[in-house]
C-alpha cells in the first residue's frame, strides 16, 4: 500500500505470504501469490513485496486514534482472530501523512486527515456512553454495535457529519489497504502482478498452472443465511 | 488515400527492443524558450491536446504541450498493481456536492502525459449520429453546431492510428474497424451467452488494444491491468499514439508543469500565453495562441481562475456558460454469480458491448438511452462494489473470498446536460495557491429512470447466462461538458471549430467542449473533435 513511500524498508524475502482465512476458511489451498514474484518486473515487484515487509511507522496518527482506527478497520475487515493478519493502519496513517488522498472530499467533510481524526474521536465517545470504555479497549461485540449503530444511520447525522460519507471514508481506505495485500489475493485466489507474464488460458473454468481451483465453489455467499 | 503510417509514425518511433520509451526522442526534443512567441501552446497533454499537437507539429506550427504531471516512462512509472497506481490519477483537492455528488479521482481523472486515455479502459465507440441532435429529435440535451458527418472522417483516422479492434458494429452509423476483435475471457465469454440466451445483439469492442503487433508495439498479453497504465504499450493513449509523432516533427512537451492562469492583453483582446509554474518557479510562455486542453474539470477552473479587467467573472465568461453543462454518465455495475470460475481479472476489462438501448425508445418512459460492457473489476475496485451492499466484517470477507465466481457488467446511461452541474471555484485552495474546483452535480428524473433500466438490463443479461444472484453498485463514469460549443456565445463558450467566442486565438480541445455524451465513452469523440479544430487551425485559422 505504502509501498512508494518511507525510508528503506525491508522488501521481503518474497516467501509465502502469511495466511489470514482463518474465518473465511482456505478456499484456495496452497495457493501462494508470491511464488510467481520471480516473473513480476522489477517494478512492480519493488512496490507488492514492500507490502509483505515491515510496515512504515506511524507518522500521522496520535497513540489513541491508533489504537480506535486499528480496532475500527479490523471489526471492518473481520480481523477478528487474532494473528496473522493484515495491518492496514501503517498503510492508512501514511497515505493521511502524505496527503495521498482519492483526489476529492464531500463538500460536507472535513479533508481525509481531519475527517478520520475526528471520526475516530466520535467512536470513542459512543464506545464510552455505550460501555464507559474507549473504543479501542471496548469488547469487540460492542466494538461492531457502535460501528453497526454508524452504518444503520445512512445518511443521517453522526456528530454532525453525514454518516454515510463516514462510511465511506472509513471502507474506502480500509478495503484499498486491505486488498492491496497478497495475503488478501490468497484469500480470494487472485494471482496478482501480471507482467510480463501476463494471462494464456482466459475463459469460464479455465486456469493457469498456477491458479488453484477453488476448493469451496458452491460455497455461495448470497445463498441462505446471508441474505 | 495515405497509410497510417504515413499520417501518425508514433508506432514505428517506439523502441522494438521489449522496452517502452524512446529516450533518445526524447532527449533530442526540441526545446523553446520562454520568450519565444511560438505559434501554439497547448495546456494539458492528454487525449485533445496531444492530438492537436501531432496535427500542428506535422504542418510545420511551432508548438509546445505543457502539462501538471510527468512525462510518463511505462517501464519504470508504471506498476501492474491497483493501490500502486495512485500516481495516475488527478489527487489535487477537490470538492464535491449537490444532490449526487460525484467522486473524482481514479475513476474519472487523468495526470501527466497521456491524461486520462493512460487508465481508461480502452473502450473507443463513436457516437451516434442523433447525438449532434438531441434537442431537436427528442427534446432534451442540446444540438451540437456540426453533425456525425463533420466528424466522420476525423473517426475513421484516429480508429486507424490507435488501432481500434472489433466486430462490424452495427450501430448508429454502421462501420467496421481495422483490427479484427479480440479473443475474450471468462467475463466476455458470460457476457456473449447471457446476451444470446436473452435476445440481445452484443458484439466484440470497440477496443483500442492492438490485436496483433501495430508498428514496434507489441500484441496484448491479456493481464487485466488495464485501468492501471499499459506496461505493454499495447492498448492506445496518446502517449504512445500522438506524442512520439509530436516530438519527431518539433513539437515541445514540457512535463510538470501546472498552468495557473492564461494570459490575457487587454488592449488586443487577445490572450499572450500562459503562467505556469514549473520547480516552484513562475513562468511565463509566450504564444500567439493558445489551446486548453485539461478536461471538464480543469479547464473551466483554468478559465475561472483566469479573471481580468475585461473578464471579471473569469475568462471567456460574458455570459455565465463556463464550467455549465458538465456531464458524468450514470454507471451502475451489475455483477452475477456463478458457480463456475469466471475469473474477470484475466483479460482486458474491455471487452464485449452492446449499444442495442442506446436510442430514445418511444415505448420507454424516459428519452436517450445506454450502452452496456464488461468491466471486470480488480480486488480493490471489487471490494467497493461488495461494500456497497453494506457488507462489512465477516461477511466481506466471505463475499470476497467468492470473487473468481463473480462476472461484472458496467452501463453508461446518458445523463442529460443541466446548467446547475458546473464547476465553480471553491474557498479552499491548492499547494499553488490558486482556488480548487468545486464540483456540484444532481440527477434528473429521466438520468434516475436510465439508472434502473440499464440495471434492469443488466440483470437480465447475467440471469440468461446462469447467474444465480446480481448485486448492484450506482456509480459514475466519464466528464464532458463543461465549456461546450454552440451556435452562439449566450449557449456555450467555444464556436463549431473549438474557438472561444470571446477571446479569437483562444482554443478549447477537449471533452469540455462536448455538448452531449450520448452513451458511448469518450475518448475517441475528444480525439476526433481535436482533430478537427487542428485542421481548421492549420488551413488558415493561425
Amino acid at each position: 500500500m505504502s509501498g512508494r513511500t518511507g525510508g528503506p524498508r525491508g522488501t521481503g524475502s518474497a516467501g509465502a505470504a502469511p495466511r489470514i482465512s482463518h474465518a473465511t476458511g482456505d478456499r484456495f489451498p496452497g495457493f501462494d501469490v508470491l511464488a510467481q514474484s520471480g516473473h513480476w518486473d522489477a517494478v512492480t515487484a519493488g512496490v507488492v513485496l514492500s507490502r509483505v515487509g515491515r510496515p512504515p511507522d506511524i507518522r500521522f496518527f496520535t497513540p489513541a486514534e491508533e489504537a480506535a482506527a486499528t480496532a475500527l478497520c479490523d471489526r471492518l475487515l473481520g480481523q477478528d482472530d487474532g494473528e496473522p493478519k493484515v495491518e492496514v493502519v501503517p498503510s492508512i496513517d501514511a497515505r493521511l501523512a502524505e496527503q495521498q488522498t482519492d483526489g476529492w472530499r464531500y463538500a460536507d467533510m472535513p479533508q481525509d486527515g481531519q475527517a478520520w481524526r475526528d471520526t475516530l474521536r466520535f467512536l470513542d465517545s459512543d464506545s464510552r456512553d455505550a460501555c464507559s470504555r474507549d473504543f479501542a479497549l471496548a469488547p469487540a461485540d460492542d466494538q461492531r454495535a457502535v460501528i453497526q449503530a454508524v452504518q444503520d444511520l445512512g445518511a443521517k447525522d453522526w456528530h454532525g457529519l453525514n454518516a454515510a460519507h463516514v462510511w465511506s471514508l472509513w471502507t474506502r481506505y480500509a478495503c484499498t489497504a486491505f486488498y492491496a495485500h497478497p495475503s488478501a489475493w490468497n484469500e480470494i485466489g487472485f494471482p496478482g502482478p501480471a507482467y510480463p507474464r501476463g494471462y494464456k488460458n482466459p475463459g469460464v473454468n479455465a486456469r493457469e498452472p498456477f491458479e488453484v481451483a477453488d476448493a469451496a465453489p458452491a460455497d455461495d455467499p448470497v445463498d441462505g443465511k446471508d441474505r | 488515400m495515405t497509410t497510417v503510417r504515413e499520417r501518425n509514425e508514433s508506432a514505428w518511433l517506439l523502441p522494438n527492443d521489449g522496452s517502452r520509451t524512446n529516450h533518445r526522442l526524447r532527449a533530442d526534443m526540441r526545446r523553446f524558450a520562454d520568450s519565444d512567441t511560438v505559434d501554439l501552446v497547448v495546456v494539458g497533454c492528454g487525449a485533445g491536446g496531444s492530438t492537436l499537437l501531432q496535427r500542428l507539429a506535422r504542418h510545420g506550427w511551432r508548438v509546445v504541450g505543457l502539462d501538471a504531471g510527468p512525462f510518463w516512462d511505462p517501464d519504470a512509472d508504471w506498476v501492474s498493481d491497483e493501490a500502486g497506481s495512485h500516481h495516475l490519477y488527478w489527487t489535487e483537492p477537490r470538492v464535491i456536492s449537490g444532490a449526487d455528488p460525484v467522486p473524482m479521482g481514479s475513476n474519472n481523472s487523468g495526470r501527466g502525459v497521456g491524461g486520462s486515455m493512460v487508465h481508461y479502459a480502452g473502450y473507443t465507440p463513436r457516437f451516434h449520429p442523433s447525438d449532434f441532435a438531441t434537442r431537436t429529435n427528442d427534446g432534451v440535451g442540446a444540438d451540437w453546431p456540426i453533425g456525425y458527418q463533420d466528424l466522420r472522417p476525423y473517426y475513421e483516422d484516429i480508429e486507424q492510428e490507435l488501432p481500434v479492434a472489433g466486430e462490424d458494429w452495427p450501430w448508429g452509423d454502421p462501420h467496421g474497424y481495422p483490427q479484427r476483435p479480440h479473443p475474450v475471457g471468462g467475463n466476455g465469454e458470460i457476457f456473449l451467452r447471457g446476451a444470446y440466451a436473452a435476445g440481445i445483439t452484443a458484439k466484440v469492442g470497440p477496443v483500442a488494444i492492438s490485436n496483433g503487433r501495430f508498428g514496434n508495439r507489441p500484441h496484448c498479453v491479456y493481464r487485466g491491468f488495464c485501468l492501471q497504465g499499459c506496461k505493454v504499450n499495447a492498448k492506445a493513449s496518446p502517449l504512445i499514439t500522438h506524442i512520439p509523432d509530436a516530438l519527431a516533427h518539433g513539437a515541445e512537451i514540457r512535463a510538470n508543469a501546472m498552468i495557473t492562469g492564461i494570459g490575457f492583453d487587454e488592449r488586443t483582446g487577445r490572450a499572450t500565453g500562459v503562467h505556469y509554474i514549473r520547480g516552484g518557479v513562475p513562468r511565463f510562455q509566450r504564444a500567439a495562441a493558445v489551446a486548453v486542453a485539461g478536461y471538464s474539470i480543469e479547464t473551466p477552473r483554468l478559465l475561472l481562475n483566469s479573471a481580468s479587467r475585461r473578464f471579471p467573472d473569469g475568462l471567456c465568461n460574458d455570459f455565465d456558460q463556463v464550467g455549465r453543462y458538465l456531464m458524468v454518465q450514470g454507471a451502475p455495475q451489475t455483477a452475477g454469480r456463478f458457480d463456475a470460475e469466471v475469473r474477470m481479472y484475466k483479460s482486458p476489462p474491455p471487452e464485449v458491448s452492446t449499444e442495442e438501448f442506446y436510442e430514445t425508445d418511444p415505448a420507454q418512459p424516459y428519452k436517450r438511452g445506454f450502452s452496456i460492457q464488461t468491466v471486470s473489476p480488480l480486488p480493490i475496485t471489487w471490494a467497493e462494489h461488495v461494500a456497497a451492499q453494506g457488507h462489512w466484517g465477516a461477511r466481506l470477507r466471505r463475499y470476497m473470498s467468492d470473487y473468481v465466481h463473480w462476472s461484472c457488467l458496467g452501463a453508461l446511461c446518458e445523463f442529460l446536460a443541466q446548467p446547475g452541474n458546473r464547476v465553480t471555484l471553491a474557498e479552499e485552495k491548492d499547494r499553488y495557491g490558486l482556488p480548487v474546483a468545486s464540483f456540484s452535480y444532481s440527477q434528473c428524473d429521466n438520468d434516475k429512470r436510465l439508472m434502473r433500466a440499464a440495471q434492469g438490463v443488466m440483470e437480465r443479461i447475467l440471469r440468461a447466462a446462469g447467474a444465480d444472484e446480481v448485486i448492484t453498485i450506482d456509480r459514475y463514469a466519464h466528464l464532458v461538458g463543461g465549456a461546450r460549443m454552440a451556435a452562439d456565445e449566450r449557449h456555450g463558450v467555444v464556436d463549431r471549430d473549438c474557438r472561444s467566442f470571446a477571446v479569437p486565438n483562444l482554443y478549447i480541445t477537449d471533452g469540455s467542449v462536448l455538448p452531449t455524451q450520448g452513451s458511448a465513452n469518450p475518448a475517441l469523440t475528444i480525439m476526433a473533435v481535436s482533430a478537427r479544430a487542428a485542421a481548421h487551425l492549420a488551413a488558415g485559422g493561425r
